[in-house]
């Protein structure tokens, strides 16, 4: 392992530390909860479970981390079947498949593991003030990119000062909102413009970087490792602002071949790596069109090693294949069945309120999804979620419905349609169309709209009523943060709820799990009450990989890291 | 003939313009929605919005900008495309290369082999070898392409994995990938191709020439090589030319089946993700095709058949 032991003693330590040690010793929480937060607070990893074990007088392994294959092989050429995107600019990603290609090229300054527990990478440590609003990150000596330039602190500046421009129309808008300030201007919707506060990245000196929060967010480590995030190099738009012309990065690889809808082939770059020695020659990402059953084919018949994903579909008929392993992992991935709050009739929320009690949501999970995955409560916070505070069951109350629906002035049943894209599956269809049966037995009539996956994305923040599937996000306050605090570029419901902002910043403004669950409680509530989605499970995911790939680790945004994989 | 050459040619043009008028209303003038937001995407501000209506002439009067759009298109400039961050030309020409290849294959096979079967079962209607291959070309040309991949892919490459299950020519061409593909679509076609040979076979064997040759004791092999043949591949002529036709919307479904890189893909990735100046070109290639090969047909008709002459 590249990452070196902290020394505790020598480094300002976050009192959150001291006080989840004694949480862990009194048992009020989890193994897994003390390490994730006490890594957010800037404790490397390998303290963290070292210090979990002497807490707790045993050996803590990284339970979901697979150890490194001592006897991985070197060399070889990887296929890896997937949709090649175009990749011009991380900052703008909006498909995790763009940034799976990228990643290897471009960097974060901070790593996820599978285990959710977030680890340095380009930054080897970082710290928090008491009131979590001044982050201070140590970057890390002697990276080079590719180009022969040196990494530091004027690249990390570059790259924030650029996701909060609002011209540059990053989605890190929304993840770091505490770094953003409203200029008085409003646009054409009448939303306020926002601008990046003075001094809120400072480079401290070349290799340390302080962020300047007007309110505190604890998840600010893991925002960093959030897909559109990597580190471009500081002149990324002075040479073109196109990563696929001109791949310049710190990561272990280099693009030696990029065609949109055919083929992306990454070569091991010359230069040693500083993260240690990456396995594989060659990656070959080979596109196979959008059809779930080519993907299995091209497996089965030994034309790739692994996939991106393997469809719902196609899992029963995988794990017959000799010569193949179906990985899977519970996620928060989900799909928002999401009412738009300023548009008729969902501006009443008795109306939003009917649609929500209508709602089945064990029904919905086995029909739509297999039974894979786990029931949520319309909130859009997942029991996985370390500070997810458990709601009492939803229970489907048509009898209910139906009296709301005649309080908003609709006794004889009313007419709704909901746009669904496919975007990640017919599960979403299969949804729709399970609320749809539970729906009409209120005197719902909902028609279904489904569209291109495309088309979706085209509308997805406008129509009424609609589908829209969210990837995995390792904590609660990020998923909420992103999609429904006023304002924010991927608020699809134009949810605008002064008080639960204000909520989800206290809960952001915890570090203690279960300070932070208490607070989630009102954060849940407030959700609850407003109706703004039906929400009824969140889905596991899979994909397959062939026997004889070695060190392929699921992760539940599908993060893969290639530089960890070898063949046998 | 030269008259009817520029007749057809004149013909081919209105059409093309008739299409192009109508792809640049449903396309460029927001009628189906703003073409701003779907090159720039959902975030994009207003101001950027503008600006890039101001760069690309959107804020021109139509009549113009369609004036621009045809001179454009018509000195081969195709404009650029949203989903491949580059110039059409570059992205249709190689995916139309590849449709070619398969076409070509799917043709090498399909045509002799329809002929053949074709003539062979309309020499004598009603035998058995004319019933069997009759009942084998209606079961197989009733099976849609979609289905028949699927069928091919569980046999040859899930069941006695002979052959890879898709044909993305990733690591450079390879005849293997192009089987099923090519595969699926002369199963489908072949069937048809036959049947409309046999049929005018079978017309050409109750002809009157055919009758005084055989009367006159020519042998029977000769009957059909001299006189039989020649009239009765007539009208799989014009046939086989419409199949070019066929194909251009055939190869939509197999390609996307078996992840094959041509332009069938490309046409649909093109509708699926709003990619206007890629979809212009992909519709205006399609109609070029269609036009040009029904023109082919009709000029070579007539020197095929003597007995009809444009003069």
């Amino acid at each position: 392992m590249a990452e070196k032991k902290d020394n505790l003693s020598t480094k300002r330590v976050h009192p959150g530390v001291e006080k989840m040690q004694k949480s862990l010793a009194e048992g009020k929480c989890s193994r897994r909860e003390f390490l994730r937060t006490t890594t957010l607070l800037g404790i490397s990893a390998t303290a963290a479970y070292g210090l979990a074990s002497s807490i707790l007088g045993k050996d803590i392994l990284p339970d979901l981390i697979s150890t490194a294959h001592a006897a991985q092989k070197k060399g070889g050429v990887l296929k890896f079947g997937m949709v090649v995107q175009e990749m011009a600019d991380p900052a703008t990603y909006s498909w995790t498949e763009k940034s799976i290609v990228a990643r290897n090229i471009v960097e974060y300054l901070v790593e996820t593991g599978p285990d959710n527990i977030t680890r340095p990478n380009l930054a080897t440590s970082w710290e928090a003030s008491d009131d979590l609003k001044t982050w201070t990150f140590h970057l890390r000596k002697g990276v080079k990119w590719s180009n022969g330039d040196d990494f530091g602190a004027d690249d990390v500046v570059f790259n924030f000062t650029r996701w909060l421009d609002p011209k540059t129309g990053s989605s890190n808008l929304g993840l770091f909102n505490a770094m953003l300030e409203e200029t008085g201007e409003k646009d054409a919707k009448g939303n306020p413009k926002k601008r990046m506060i003075k001094n809120a990245v400072q480079k401290v000196d070349a290799h340390t970087v302080q962020l300047n929060l007007k309110s505190a967010v604890l998840s600010i480590p893991e925002n960093l490792y959030n897909y559109p995030t990597a580190i471009v190099h500081r002149n990324f738009e002075k040479e073109g602002g196109d990563l696929s012309k001109n791949p310049v990065g710190t990561g272990p690889y280099t693009l030696s071949e990029f065609k949109v809808g055919e083929i992306a082939v990454l070569k091991k770059r010359n230069e040693p790596y500083w993260g240690g020695e990456a396995f594989l020659d060659e990656i070959r990402f080979i596109d196979l069109g959008s059809d779930a059953g080519a993907y299995l084919a091209a497996i089965a018949s030994k034309q790739v090693d692994a996939l991106y994903e393997l469809d719902l579909s196609t899992v029963s008929s995988a794990k017959n294949i000799p010569g193949i392993k179906v990985l899977s992992i519970a996620t928060c991935q989900t799909g928002v069945i999401r009412m738009k709050v300023t548009k008729k009739p969902f501006d009443d929320v008795r109306i939003r309120k009917a649609v929500q009690k209508c709602c089945d949501a064990k029904r919905q999970l086995d029909i739509a999804h297999q039974g894979e995955g786990i029931l949520g409560e319309h909130v859009h916070v997942a029991s996985i979620h370390p500070e997810y505070f458990k709601l009492p069951e939803f229970k489907q109350d048509i009898a209910g419905a139906k009296k709301l629906l005649a309080e908003a002035g609709y006794p004889d049943g009313i007419e709704l349609t909901c746009n669904v894209g496919n975007t990640d599956g017919t599960w979403q269809q299969n949804s729709v169309a399970v609320l749809k049966e539970d729906c009409a037995k209120a005197g719902i009539n909902i028609k279904m709209n489904v569209m291109p996956s495309a088309q979706y994305w085209d509308v997805w923040t406008k129509a009424p009523l609609s589908l829209t599937a969210w990837t995995h996000r390792p904590l609660g306050v990020m998923v909420l943060s992103l999609s429904l605090r006023a304002g924010v570029p991927w608020n699809e419901s134009s949810y605008n709820n002064p008080a639960f902002d204000k909520a989800l910043d206290e809960a952001e403004a915890s570090f203690d799990v279960e300070e932070r669950r208490a607070k989630m409680e009102k954060v849940e509530k407030i959700l609850q009450d407003d109706a703004i989605m039906v929400q009824p499970f969140f889905r596991s995911i899979f994909t397959a990989i062939s026997d004889k790939v070695v060190g392929f680790e699921m992760h539940p945004t599908r993060y893969f890291r290639f530089h960890k994989m070898s063949l046998k | 003939m030269v008259q009817l050459l520029f007749k057809r040619i004149g013909f081919m043009i209105f059409t093309m313009i008739v299409v192009s008028i109508i792809l640049f209303l449903l396309l460029e003038t927001g009628l189906t929605g703003d073409p701003a937001t779907r090159v720039l995407g959902n975030f994009a501000s207003d101001e950027q919005k503008e600006s890039w209506r101001d760069q690309h002439g959107y804020n021109q009067p139509v009549v113009i900008r369609y004036a621009k759009w045809l001179g454009n298109f018509a000195t081969g400039n195709l404009g650029t495309s949203i989903r491949y961050k580059g110039p059409v030309k570059d992205v249709l020409l190689p995916r139309l290369w590849n449709t070619a290849i398969l076409g070509f294959w799917t043709f090498a096979i399909m045509i002799p082999l329809s002929l053949i079967l074709g003539v062979l079962s309309g020499m004598k209607e009603g035998s058995l070898l004319d019933r069997t291959i009759s009942v084998f070309g209606i079961l197989t040309t009733s099976v849609p392409e979609f289905a028949s991949a699927v069928f091919f892919s569980a046999l040859f490459v899930f069941g006695l994995k002979w052959l890879p299950g898709t044909s993305s020519m990733a690591g450079g061409f390879e005849f293997k990938q192009l089987i099923l593909p090519a595969m699926v679509l002369v199963v489908y076609d072949f069937g048809y191709v036959a049947r409309m040979t046999r049929a005018s076979m079978a017309e050409v064997m109750q002809s009157q020439y055919v009758r005084s040759a055989v009367l006159k004791g020519l042998p029977y092999r000769q009957v059909i090589i001299r006189h039989a043949l020649r009239n009765a591949l007539i009208a799989p002529f014009t046939v086989i030319m419409l199949q070019i036709n066929w194909l251009l919307s055939g190869v939509i479904v197999v390609e996307f089946f078996f992840a094959y890189k041509g332009f069938g893909a490309l046409l649909l990735e093109a509708s699926l993700n709003n990619d206007i100046a890629l979809l212009e070109a992909c519709a205006m290639v399609a109609v070029v095709v269609a036009v040009g090969s029904q023109t082919i047909a009709d000029i070579g008709y007539t020197f095929l058949n003597p007995r009809i002459r444009f003069t």
